[in-house]
């Protein structure tokens, strides 16, 4: 990978920003990260102590777009013209995510066109946030290779900008850069040892995920943690990986628009057929779903890692206090 | 995309969001790390804030109906109609004959104008709103316990209870982030307490859940407090320098043994006493309640219950502690601060002042009404007696969300004009002679003030669909139509800076300081600054509280050979109110049946009545058609149904029997009769409406 030394993460920024819409994680001044486009490149680019409320997910798999449009008897497809965007600041379990998201959604015209139009700049962690456990998951906490098109690493005194792929070192064009400093690996890799070691051991989680496949969870355990499941779709709107959606139907001038919109397995209707018949009748069977499409070994192989980039979001974000943290101790616990 | 902070828009808790705008449209909503109620948590509903407003069925025009069809008009043509019709009700009828029902959905701005159109521009002390139907009791129990109507503490206060007890509250489906809290709370070690006669998620999850039977509340609570003084274990010194009246509460409350309790509340003698000594010796004990107080024809009692045991254990005042009412709706403790009632004006000031009334004429330049106007249900009462002529109704569903639906329906037929203000086409808009086209919440500026009197502010996220506006632009320009010229605000922000100066409580607040995260708590001001997190900390507003001795009162209608179940009602966590908004959502509307009878296994097997099966449930009242949900949520003898479905209105059933101090209807509990339809034969629905109503363009 080319290394360069960088001074400050704003020129980069504002360079790639001149040709493209560019968004970064901005405090909203009432305790909230949230991805905002820039307007101001004045504004600084302040690192993520935690990781934004919503992940990368959304830039490509809108939460609600129109698909088609019949009018007329005729069907019009609305795939999104999309402008060049840039997504400066990624961590690398968001972009391990969007890596896990891009083969979910191969041939989806809606998420390619969007995908194909955005630059993703990543960011190395240089701390751990509260919930985060990527260095177990193999997603962080520094990026991975393949995962982005630039990264950022913050080091103790300096910026290193390494260059992930073609197109990252493309978009270079025209910035004046130093070369990094010889050890530049070595710096990276010890500052991803200490978060590592920030994270601990996540004993939980471990020992969660072989009692998820080795299938020695009783239904009562299960239905224990689906009490507490309200079915608010919280954490499948907030995972990354999280991709099921449903159709809404909207009657437009002269015909219908078809959108389709986020849905989530902890919802009770996700899986009910017309027959009334429901395979995920009960909410422990739903949440126990949910777990085995993050951590089980059939979706490891299909997919090529876990469905869990351990982000932590699921903790933070679930009003039954049934996060992977809780959900991980409970059924891992003899 | 863009993400503007707002404050979800369905229940009492208030949670912070963010909406997620593109293209100029609402596509989603992100959660509000930080916020002090909902701490990067939201509730399914709140998830679904951006189906609620979404375009699609919004009213975009004014509609007129002309011989019951719906045709779109313009706003001059539309307030002048309505203005034409207000003045010639006042000519035929006089003030008292017209009225305005507020709405517990929108601003205090909004609120604040409505309440100042009904006193100042048409003269009438007719103002009302739905708190009349979910906490009118606690502001009148609460009121005279404790000289304040509001939840006494904090919703962070239950992360420092050593006991949360909660009653006739369905707290994880309605008010899900308190309910979150509760649970967080009893991880770390506090003792949860459930009162209620469901199971409902939070009594399965709590450390004891008390099945007492429906309407038994005050028998419990003065059963628990014969406990408490017959064992020592009230708070001497709280009941000595705080409470009036300790003699006549311990005398009224010495004949009621716990078997006597137990004989009249279907609890247990021993649970009895594990409740009285968990709350009354934890050092610190949080109540909240809900509608299973307040619902009933004794619902200002039931309140004054809670309250005494309360004091008489000294659980008030302290962090971690008092007696915390859950809001139903995002700003139904605002409609209320605003002076929405017919009783108070903003702030609490009581019409029943002369002082209060010149106060208010000088400010607003017109004579005020001499005395406290009616309630909603007084104001449709009186329009089938014929007395009342003209309404204006914000926003409220009353078609679906009031009781004993088939008479409201005759109110308001009997009526010579309404007019609806509006999202979308609802049921009660149907029966409208005109209806105006309102801005949501991510449309306007303006604020909400959660249950813990917690005022916060929302941002005007996107443009309003069509011609629609926010309601207090809506009431201005027909004030200005009607000779009024004191509503001519510019911005949300005149009319909170116009309430404040008038409402002491409030007199510290300006859109300006709410810009803060987390808004300000009232009262807020010039000796409360920064806001009160907790009332009563070192005495009441009237002094000393009051000991009120209560008695147990019957529901109006009990289970009897001909109706023999007793009907409660409840809500549901993926909707709200009358299903207008989370409805839209496909999601939600995905989750449940378009209604549902909840009934014990047991009673379904005596009637043959098998899941899902159609069934006819039958009062006095009016009967309808649903489905059956076998469930031991429900003890045997007592079904349940959710309010949110116009296809299934168990309030055609319930009971507009009142509280005779708050005029609360009883609404939950009732007698019904059921009938299970043939198997295989689908419930048929019967939508109460207006016969030709129809708008061709919804």
């Amino acid at each position: 990978m080319q290394a360069y030394e960088l001074d400050s993460p704003e020129r980069l920024r504002n360079h790639l920003a001149r040709e493209r819409l560019l968004y970064q994680p901005q405090a909203d001044g009432q305790g909230a990260l949230r991805w905002q486009r820039l307007d101001d490149p004045a504004q600084p680019f302040v690192v993520p102590a935690e990781p934004p409320v919503f992940s990368a997910k959304a830039f490509f798999f809108a939460e609600r777009e129109a698909l088609f449009r019949y009018e007329n008897g005729r069907f019009i497809a609305l795939v999104p013209e999309a402008r060049p965007q840039v997504l400066f600041g990624l961590a690398a379990c968001d972009l391990t995510a969007v890596a896990y998201q891009d083969r979910f959604f191969a041939v989806d015209p809606h998420y390619q066109a969007r995908r194909a139009a955005t630059l993703l700049v990543g960011l190395d962690c240089a701390h751990s946030c509260r919930h985060g456990f990527c260095a177990m998951m193999d997603s962080g906490p520094e990026v991975r290779a393949q995962t982005a098109d630039l990264i950022l690493c913050p080091l103790a005194q300096r910026w290193l900008l390494l260059v992930a792929s073609e197109r990252g070192a493309e978009v270079l064009a025209g910035l004046a850069l130093q070369p990094a400093p010889a050890d530049w690996a070595q710096q990276r890799d010890a500052q991803a040892l200490q978060v590592a070691v920030e994270q601990g051991e996540q004993e939980e989680i471990a020992l969660g995920c072989a009692a998820l496949n080795g299938e020695t969870v009783d239904s009562q355990a299960w239905e224990a943690l689906g009490l507490r499941c309200l079915g608010c779709s919280g954490c499948t709107s907030v995972c990354p990986t999280c991709s099921c959606f449903a159709p809404l139907q909207q009657p437009s001038a002269g015909g219908v628009v078809q959108e389709r919109v986020w849905d989530s397995c902890l919802y009770q209707g996700f899986q009910q057929e017309a027959s009334g018949h429901n395979p995920g009748a009960t909410p422990g069977q739903r949440v126990q779903r949910f777990w085995y499409h993050k951590f089980g070994e059939d979706f490891r192989q299909r997919f090529g890692r876990d469905g869990c980039v351990g982000c932590g979001r699921c903790d933070a974000v679930c009003p039954g206090g049934i996060g992977v943290h809780q959900v991980m101790k409970r059924i891992g616990e003899p | 995309m863009q993400v503007i902070p707002s404050i979800c828009t369905f229940c009492g808790v208030g949670c912070g969001l963010g909406l997620r705008v593109e293209g100029g449209r609402v596509v989603g909503v992100e959660p509000q790390p930080g916020h002090p109620v909902s701490a990067g948590q939201l509730c399914a509903k709140g998830w679904a804030s951006g189906f609620a407003i979404d375009a699609g069925n919004r009213l975009r025009t004014p509609l007129i109906k002309e011989h019951g069809q719906f045709r779109e008009a313009g706003w001059d043509e539309a307030l002048a109609l309505v203005a034409s019709e207000f003045r010639a009700a006042l000519e035929a009828v006089g003030p008292d004959g017209v009225g305005v029902i507020s709405c517990a959905h929108a601003t205090n701005e909004d609120n604040y104008a409505a309440q100042k159109f009904a006193r100042a521009v048409l003269g009438t002390a007719n103002i009302d709103h739905c708190a009349r139907i979910c906490h009118s009791p606690s502001v009148a129990g609460l009121g005279r316990s404790l000289g304040s109507g509001a939840m006494t503490n904090s919703i962070a206060d239950i992360d420092e209870a050593e006991l949360i007890l909660v009653i006739g509250a369905d707290v994880s489906e309605n008010h899900a982030m308190i309910g979150a809290r509760m649970l967080r709370a009893q991880a770390r070690g506090a003792r949860l307490i459930v009162v209620d006669p469901r199971r409902t998620r939070l009594a399965r999850l709590a450390d004891q859940h008390v099945q007492l039977r429906v309407g038994s509340n005050i028998a419990l609570l003065n059963g628990l407090l014969h406990i408490i003084f017959a064992n020592g274990w009230e708070d001497r010194a709280f009941l000595a320098f705080r409470c009036a009246n300790e003699a006549a509460l311990r005398a009224h409350v010495r004949a009621l043994t716990p078997e006597l309790t137990s004989a009249q509340t279907g609890v247990p003698v021993l649970a009895l006493y594990e409740l009285a000594r968990a709350y009354s010796q934890a050092r610190r004990a949080f109540i909240a309640y809900g509608m299973g107080i307040t619902q009933f024809q004794s619902g200002t009692h039931n309140v004054i219950a809670v309250a005494n045991l309360a004091l008489a254990c000294g659980q008030l005042g302290r962090p971690g502690t008092g007696v915390n009412p859950l809001r139903g709706q995002n700003n139904v403790q605002g409609a209320c601060d605003m002076g929405c009632l017919p009783d108070v004006y903003p702030g609490y000031q009581k019409v029943s002042d002369p002082e209060v009334r010149e106060k208010f004429a000088r400010a607003w330049g017109v004579a005020q009404p001499p005395a406290p106007g009616l309630t909603s249900l007084g104001m449709s009462e009186a329009a089938l007696r014929g007395e009342f002529r003209a309404l204006m109704v914000l926003g409220e569903e009353l078609v679906v969300t009031d009781p004993d639906q088939h008479k409201l329906a005759r109110a308001l037929q009997a009526l010579d004009f309404l007019v609806v203000v509006e999202l979308t086409l609802s049921e009660t808009a149907r029966f409208a002679d005109v209806v105006l086209p309102a801005a949501s919440f991510a449309e306007k500026d303006g604020t909400f003030s959660n249950c813990e009197r917690r005022m916060q502010l929302l941002h005007k996220a996107i443009e309003p669909p069509g011609q629609a506006r926010a309601d207090w632009q809506i009431l201005a320009a027909l004030a200005e139509r009607m000779g009024y010229a004191g509503m001519r605000w510019a911005s949300a922000e005149e009319v909170f800076a116009e309430m404040a100066a008038l409402a002491p409580p409030f007199s510290a607040i300006s859109h300006a300081r709410l810009e803060q995260a987390g808004g300000l708590q009232w009262p807020c001001d010039e000796a409360h600054p920064d806001g009160t997190a907790i009332l009563h900390r070192h005495c009441f507003p009237r002094g000393r509280a009051q000991l009120i001795p209560v008695s147990q009162v019957e529901p109006d209608e009990c289970p009897d050979a001909d109706y023999p179940f007793c009907l409660t009602t409840q809500r549901l966590h993926f909707h709200y109110g009358g299903g207008a908004m989370t409805r839209k959502s496909p999601l939600l509307e995905r989750e449940i049946p378009a209604g549902l009878l909840f009934i014990h296994p047991q009673d379904a097997a005596r009637l043959g009545l098998g899941e899902a099966q159609g069934v006819r449930v039958a009062s006095r009242r009016g009967a309808l058609e649903t489905r059956a949900h076998l469930t031991d949520d429900v003890p045997p003898g007592t079904v349940s149904m959710p309010y949110h479905f116009r296809e299934a209105p168990c309030n055609r059933l319930t009971n507009s029997a009142q509280d005779p101090i708050s005029h609360m209807p009883e609404l939950k509990a009732c007698a019904v009769a059921l009938l299970p339809l043939p198997p295989g034969q689908a419930p048929r629905i019967e939508l109460e409406r207006p016969q030709e109503a129809e708008y061709a363009g919804l």
